[in-house]
């Protein structure tokens, strides 16, 4: 815990660490306002005019049924905020790379980890100490996010709207996949840090996290579709396993020689 | 050995193939200094690290404050330990209290706040406690890795390179504040390459060179591994009274003769015999070899 805290005390007068977290949450924001009511708005035409949106939305009622009770514009700007909704999963993971990365070769850079070895703290305990900071930092950025979402919807948007995005879906997306695929950017992150004493190669080999979220982000808007329920379960059950994986390896990774020996 | 805090018992630790410390046995008591004084690449920072049970030896033991060090016992390494690292290895970001503060939690203090405070004092830091720790001198981030290691006040510190890069103020207060350690009762164990600050500081010295090579007091390592020279000026040719020397290792050069003795008490024996065959001794100066002599005698060797 004092590592935890100690952590925390260090990134709140790191700006340079928490920078590309803060400006992820903005950067996962402004696509879905910008493509939901600016561009009708600049264009002076409504959603509802163009056939395929609408056919769009009306067939996604099926994977996301707390939109079926709307209609017209309600109903297409509805289906688009949960497609961008995917991308608010890239705020806990971009955070949470950007925070592990610096807490371990943070620690690097000052040569503090051969001090900190010599107390009674566990490798396990250093392991968990330095993961814990950077996801409750990443998952309170990510509620935050979802939070504005909401507002940001309840704000401008149809009315309505925004109490589809309260549903279960968002709950499994910010609640469960948000959580365990930030701790699959955070262990990966922790594990490559060990191995590179450059925080910029590090994030740039751990964003191998957010590749899988954009395809799917990505696809969702090519084929006009939104994933269902049961796609979310199975991605957040694929997350546990992996992060199970990635638990077993940094604990390898965690040992004392090692860090002491080859973590230069 | 009652008192002693740190036995070292024949410590072997390879690396793969390339081996960093062989057959190394030292014994450290209370209020001693001991300075491992080596190469680089000798096996100090090896040797060091193995004493606070941050690696294992390959063979050998360590036995601390009479428990022997095994994968079951470092816990009371850590406890019995104090580390002070090549390189200060702080925080920079946070304040000198901060810094002490975490490690005091880590050691599970209970009045962690009271402890950060005496160890500030007891290293002169105590105005500066609130100070950023990257915007200290090198030498005040040392005293503060210094307060680091005694927070947790443990019976044996291991000071690696302690005054390296310090500034000659700076390295001569850690030298002080060495002292005062020693006189507190702790045993202190230092490596250093400065062969000046190992001889005023030591109580004995460890020349080591992946092993140890010798150990002893500095004056006792001076004349036990490079004898005595003393030098004789005579009345004359001193070459005339090298036969009165018989013996005794012995040179002559114009006035002067130069004598390699294994003990002082050999000198009144010497200038007897040259007084006895008439030579008119004119003065008579041991000339001690310095620590870097037998230093680069016994390293050179090896």
């Amino acid at each position: 815990m004092a590592i935890a805290r100690k952590d925390a005390a260090e990134l709140s007068r790191n700006p340079g660490a928490i920078l590309p977290a803060v400006a992820m949450v903005f950067g996962a924001l402004v696509p879905a306002f910008a493509v939901v009511i600016g561009a009708p708005m600049i264009a002076g035409e409504t959603l509802a005019r163009s056939g395929e949106f609408a056919d769009e939305a009306q067939a996604a009622v099926g994977a996301v049924p707390e939109i079926a009770h709307l209609s017209g514009d309600a109903l297409i700007q509805a289906f688009l905020f949960h497609q961008f909704s995917m991308l608010l999963l890239l705020v806990p993971v971009v955070a949470a790379m950007a925070l592990a990365t610096h807490a371990v070769i943070g620690e690097k850079q000052a040569r503090a980890l051969e001090p900190l070895l010599a107390t009674p703290l566990t490798t396990v305990e250093l392991l968990a100490a330095k993961t814990l900071t950077p996801l409750v930092f990443s998952l309170a950025l990510s509620w935050i996010a979802a939070l504005l979402y909401v507002l940001g919807i309840w704000l401008v948007a149809e009315p309505g709207v925004w109490r589809t995005i309260l549903g279960l879906r968002s709950l499994l997306l910010f609640g469960l996949l948000g959580p365990l695929v930030a701790l699959v950017a955070l262990q990966l992150s922790v594990i490559v840090s060990s191995r590179t004493a450059d925080p910029r190669s590090a994030q740039q080999l751990s964003s191998l996290v957010i590749l899988p979220i954009t395809i799917v982000f990505v696809a969702q808007l090519m084929g006009a579709y939104v994933l269902p329920l049961a796609v979310l379960l199975l991605g957040a059950f694929g997350c546990a396993i992996l992060n199970a994986l990635l638990l077993w390896a940094g604990i390898h990774v965690f040992d004392r020689e090692s860090i002491l020996m080859r973590w230069k | 050995m009652p008192d002693a805090v740190l036995i070292a018992e024949r410590l072997t630790r390879t690396f793969g193939p390339r081996l960093a410390v062989s057959d190394l046995s030292l014994t450290v008591e209370a209020g001693e200094v001991v300075t491992l004084l080596g190469p680089n690449g000798a096996g100090k920072t090896t040797t060091m690290r193995m004493m606070a049970g941050l690696i294992p030896p390959s063979s050998g033991r360590v036995i601390l404050n009479q428990t022997p060090l095994t994968a079951a016992t470092t816990d009371h390494a850590r406890h019995a330990v104090g580390l002070l690292t090549e390189a200060p290895g702080l925080w920079e970001r946070l304040s000198v209290r901060w810094n002490l503060l975490t490690y005091a939690r880590l050691q599970g203090l209970r009045d962690a706040g009271g402890r950060v405070e005496a160890a500030l004092a007891q290293v002169g830091l105590s105005d500066r406690a609130d100070e950023l720790a990257g915007s200290l001198s090198k030498g005040l981030k040392q005293r503060v890795a210094i307060a680091r290691a005694l927070i947790h006040q443990p019976p044996l510190l291991l000071l690696d390179e302690p005054t390296s890069g310090l500034d000659p103020a700076s390295a001569r207060h850690t030298r002080e504040l060495i002292g005062s350690l020693r006189r507190e009762g702790r045993a202190v164990i230092v490596s250093t390459h400065n062969l000046a600050e190992a001889e005023t500081l030591s109580d004995r010295i460890a020349i080591l060179n992946t092993t140890v090579l010798a150990l002893d007091t500095p004056a006792a390592l001076r004349q036990r591994l490079a004898g005595l020279q003393v030098v004789i000026e005579v009345e004359g040719d001193a070459a005339r009274w090298l036969t009165a020397l018989a013996g005794v290792p012995a040179s002559a050069l114009g006035s002067r003769l130069t004598l390699d003795l294994d003990r002082l008490d050999a000198v009144p024996d010497a200038v007897a015999a040259l007084a006895g065959t008439g030579a008119r001794i004119l003065s008579v100066t041991p000339d001690r070899r310095s620590l870097e002599d037998v230093y680069l005698h016994l390293v050179g060797a090896a």
